[in-house]
């Protein structure tokens, strides 16, 4: 008689024990942990933190599309990623690259935006057939003027330029000429030197070679009595001959990130994503017969005819009705030129012979 | 060639007699005849399993990083058939969470005897459906399934609630564990599997239960509720539908329940209880070892992209194909090698009964098939659990330190001889069970012999198939 109500007693305490971790693992440990990640941990964040997903863009690209982060605020990126690996950069001329990001992989990265302006968050691996349309847009504005235009958004002179002139930057521009045996601009230097105060004045002058192409250099010297060969030789030797090799390096990274998926990586037009691009019908438009093709920057017909700022419009604007994507957002200017220098050592100091 | 009828099935089927009561452990019985028992480690699994739907409905959708799918279809399925059912039958039963809310609604507490008969509607679970077939059929359905199931952490969370919700519902109408017993897809190999195992609870004798009226083991008493899985224990011979809750432990007044430690294996050779069910369930899990081996191991990508539902019509391509050989193409091998055994032993038994009963030989192989699958991809996937408990819902958490732990696969250089020699041993214990239950069917060891060639040859195909998918 004096056990059983010990015993009773017992069983309901093991009862309202049993009822409290009930409760406790089907209410409060999920309302804990969504509480914690959506409301403490933000709360004790020494920095904000700006969460991204970052998925094929088949499922959804970058997410969220715009972010707005005012300058001189230090922000967390916290990048997540679902589905296959990216490589999650942001520019234009932040130098921040994350590097891969493999699946279900969380990268965090500190920043502040020093300078109001529009910035790129995209990715730099092929990561499927869509992997140029991986992009978001992080804006970046004066606190103290938010409502301001962003100066990124100022017009390109360049561009405008070739807009004022009526320069049609989709146009074919086949050069008239191409040369008949592999470029020497080691042998171009001798002839450039050979020549010297013969060789017409503007081709010396960078701003020139920069709005002519070197099929119209090449034309230029041929007139002045240079062999064709030669003045093929000694247009390399303008076009590439003085150029900075560690900046070239640094490019050479910069288009193997992110032009040689499609462009390849001699820059024949034959990267694994021009397959892609060509099944996807993107290019095929206006009539064509055949889907356009990712340029190929080691041909010569179409390389030479074109100048460099016309490459570095199309660059920064993107092929019209091509998968080429606009690069304005993601590179500074200067990384543009670097880029269309880029583009003619792949020309004028092929691998292999040019392709006619 | 002479005929024999088949031989009087009696209980010594059961190999050997050595057994150990483990239940003679003081402790050990006190722990399991009280009533926190059951409730303590389901509420345990039932956190794991709150922690693995919360991460598969809100977590990273990376299944490699999130705690559904790494904690549910590689650790704990690693658990389950590498040690829990080989060695503890169905002690996964025991403390599985999926049944607790139906059972805790339908009993009105978690630990407690509540007084009085269960709350439900009472109805009878239909007579045609007291068979594992709703199992096989749900394991199947299941499998067609599981290449979108086994990597996407949102598809296992629901999967994991609606099994709940099944569950309830089915406890609002019938009274105790329907679910486990008959419907829950898991819960069917289990039982089968379970045959192997090395803990049986048994009665101590079985004149005690037959002379014992009022039969508190299935009825109840007023500190433990009659058996959930509708099982006497007096007559219990196999492992296959007790769920090891311990009810009967906590019922008994005569002190006649033992768990016991027994043989690996010992129920395969029990005659009694032989259904077409079970066998079709041997010859399924069978099945879809190899056809899992190749669908989710092998190097053919198209059969991933169909299984994945890269596009419908691959898939029900895919579907066809899965279903046709588990249910009609290997069941259908196996009759005309249970036709060609009993040709070979001249024996008149019924084909049916030749087929049902030769089925269990395939459990030995079919467990070690399923343990060398699991240790392909578990050693290689592992080590993501390391970073997956600091990080369960991928959201950059470090609770232990361990989430910038890297995936590396581990021993792999062991992986193909672990899978070789499980197989080896799996066939071997097979071809031993399979003239075993020969002998049972035949009055001569030649005859037995004679029967057990065409199995042996079945058996040693489906190694050789499995040997080809691993070795290459």
């Amino acid at each position: 008689m004096t056990e059983r109500p010990t015993r009773t007693a017992g069983r309901t305490r093991g009862e309202i024990v049993a009822l409290a971790a009930l409760v406790v693992i089907l209410v409060g440990f999920p309302a804990g942990v969504l509480l914690y990640q959506f409301v403490v941990r933000p709360a004790v964040a020494d920095v904000r933190t700006i969460d991204l997903l970052a998925r094929v863009p088949e499922t959804g690209g970058i997410t969220p599309e715009t972010i707005k982060v005012a300058a001189g605020e230090p922000v967390r990126l916290r990048v997540s990623v679902p589905d296959v690996t990216h490589g999650i950069a942001i520019g234009p001329g932040l130098a921040l690259d994350l590097g891969h990001v493999d699946p279900g992989q969380v990268k965090e990265v500190r920043v502040t935006f020093e300078r109001p302006g529009r910035y790129t968050v995209y990715c730099n691996v092929w990561c499927s057939p869509n992997h140029w349309r991986m992009r978001s847009t992080i804006l970046v504005y004066d606190p103290a003027r938010p409502d301001a235009a962003l100066p990124s958004d100022a017009p390109d002179p360049v561009i405008e330029s070739l807009a004022a002139r009526h320069v049609d930057l989709d146009a074919p521009h086949e050069a008239p000429a191409v040369p008949a045996r592999p470029f020497a601009s080691e042998r171009g230097a001798r002839v450039v030197d050979r020549l010297g105060p013969a060789l017409p004045a503007d081709l010396a002058r960078p701003e020139w070679r920069r709005r002519h192409s070197p099929a119209q250099a090449w034309a230029r010297l041929v007139a002045a009595g240079l062999a064709r060969d030669e003045a093929w030789d000694a247009v390399a030797h303008l076009w590439v001959g003085a150029l900075d090799g560690a900046r070239l390096e640094a490019v050479a990274t910069l288009f193997r990130k992110n032009c040689a998926a499609c462009h390849g990586e001699s820059g024949d037009g034959r990267g694994p994503g021009a397959a892609a691009l060509a099944a996807q019908g993107i290019g095929q438009h206006g009539g064509a017969a055949a889907p356009k093709k990712p340029a190929a920057f080691t041909r010569a017909g179409s390389m030479l005819g074109g100048t460099s700022e016309l490459y570095y419009a199309k660059v920064r604007r993107g092929g019209m009705g091509t998968g080429m994507p606009s690069w304005g957002p993601v590179l500074t200017r200067d990384e543009t030129w670097m880029l269309v220098d880029y583009l003619w050592t792949l020309q004028f100091r092929p691998a292999r012979a040019p392709r006619v | 060639m002479s005929t024999q009828t088949p031989l009087q099935r009696e209980p010594h089927d059961r190999v050997g007699a050595a057994r150990i009561e483990l239940t003679r452990s003081r402790w050990l019985r006190a722990t399991l005849r009280s009533r926190a028992f059951q409730p303590a480690l389901m509420l345990v699994m039932l956190f794991f399993f709150v922690a693995a739907v919360l991460a598969g409905l809100v977590g990273t959708p990376a299944g490699n990083h999130n705690f559904a799918i790494v904690f549910v279809w590689i650790v704990w399925w690693a658990l389950l058939i590498v040690v829990m059912v080989p060695f503890f039958g169905r002690m996964w039963c025991t403390i599985c969470p999926i049944p607790g809310p139906g059972e805790w609604l339908q009993r009105r507490g978690v630990v407690r005897r509540t007084p009085g008969r269960l709350r439900s509607l009472g109805w009878r679970w239909p007579h045609r459906l007291r068979n594992i077939w709703l199992q096989n059929a749900g394991f199947l359905a299941l499998a067609l399934f599981s290449a979108i199931v086994l990597t996407r952490p949102d598809v296992t969370a629901w999967l994991l609630l609606g099994m709940v919700l099944l569950g309830v519902v089915l406890s609002v109408f019938y009274d105790n564990r329907v679910f486990c017993r008959y419907v829950c897809p898991v819960g069917g190999f289990i039982g089968l599997y379970s045959l192997t195992s090395t803990i049986e609870l048994r009665v101590k004798d079985t004149r005690v239960c037959m002379d014992h009226a009022t039969k508190d083991c299935v009825i109840g008493t007023p500190q433990s509720y009659g058996c959930p899985w509708m099982v006497f224990p007096g007559n219990l011979g196999r492992d296959a539908y007790c769920g090891l809750c311990t009810e009967c432990l906590k019922a008994c007044p005569k002190d006649n329940i033992a768990l016991n430690l027994r043989p690996f294996g010992a129920d395969l050779l029990v005659a009694k209880g032989r259904r077409l069910d079970e066998a079709y369930k041997a010859l399924i899990m069978l099945s879809c070892a190899l056809l899992y081996s190749a669908v989710l191991l092998g190097p053919w990508g198209w059969i991933k992209d169909w299984a994945n539902m890269a596009t419908f019509a691959g898939w029900t391509t895919y579907a066809a194909g899965f279903l046709a050989i588990a249910v009609l193409g290997v069941p259908g091998v196996f009759w005309l090698i249970a036709l060609a055994a009993r040709t070979a032993a001249g024996v008149a038994v019924p084909i049916r009964r030749l087929f049902v009963d030769l089925a269990y030989s395939l459990v030995p192989l079919g467990l070690t098939g399923w343990i060398a699958f699991t240790a392909g991809f578990v050693l290689v996937n592992g080590t993501y659990a390391v970073s997956v408990l600091s990080d369960p819902f991928g959201w950059g958490w470090d609770l232990f330190g361990t989430r910038s732990v890297p995936w590396r696969p581990i021993l792999t250089e062991v992986v193909t001889v672990t899978q070789v020699a499980l197989l080896l041993v799996g066939l071997a214990y097979s071809v031993v069970v399979a003239y075993r239950i020969a002998r049972q069917q035949t009055a001569s060891e030649a005859q037995a012999w004679r029967g057990t060639l065409p199995v042996s040859g079945f058996l040693c195909a489906v190694t050789l198939t499995f040997l080809w998918l691993y070795l290459g």
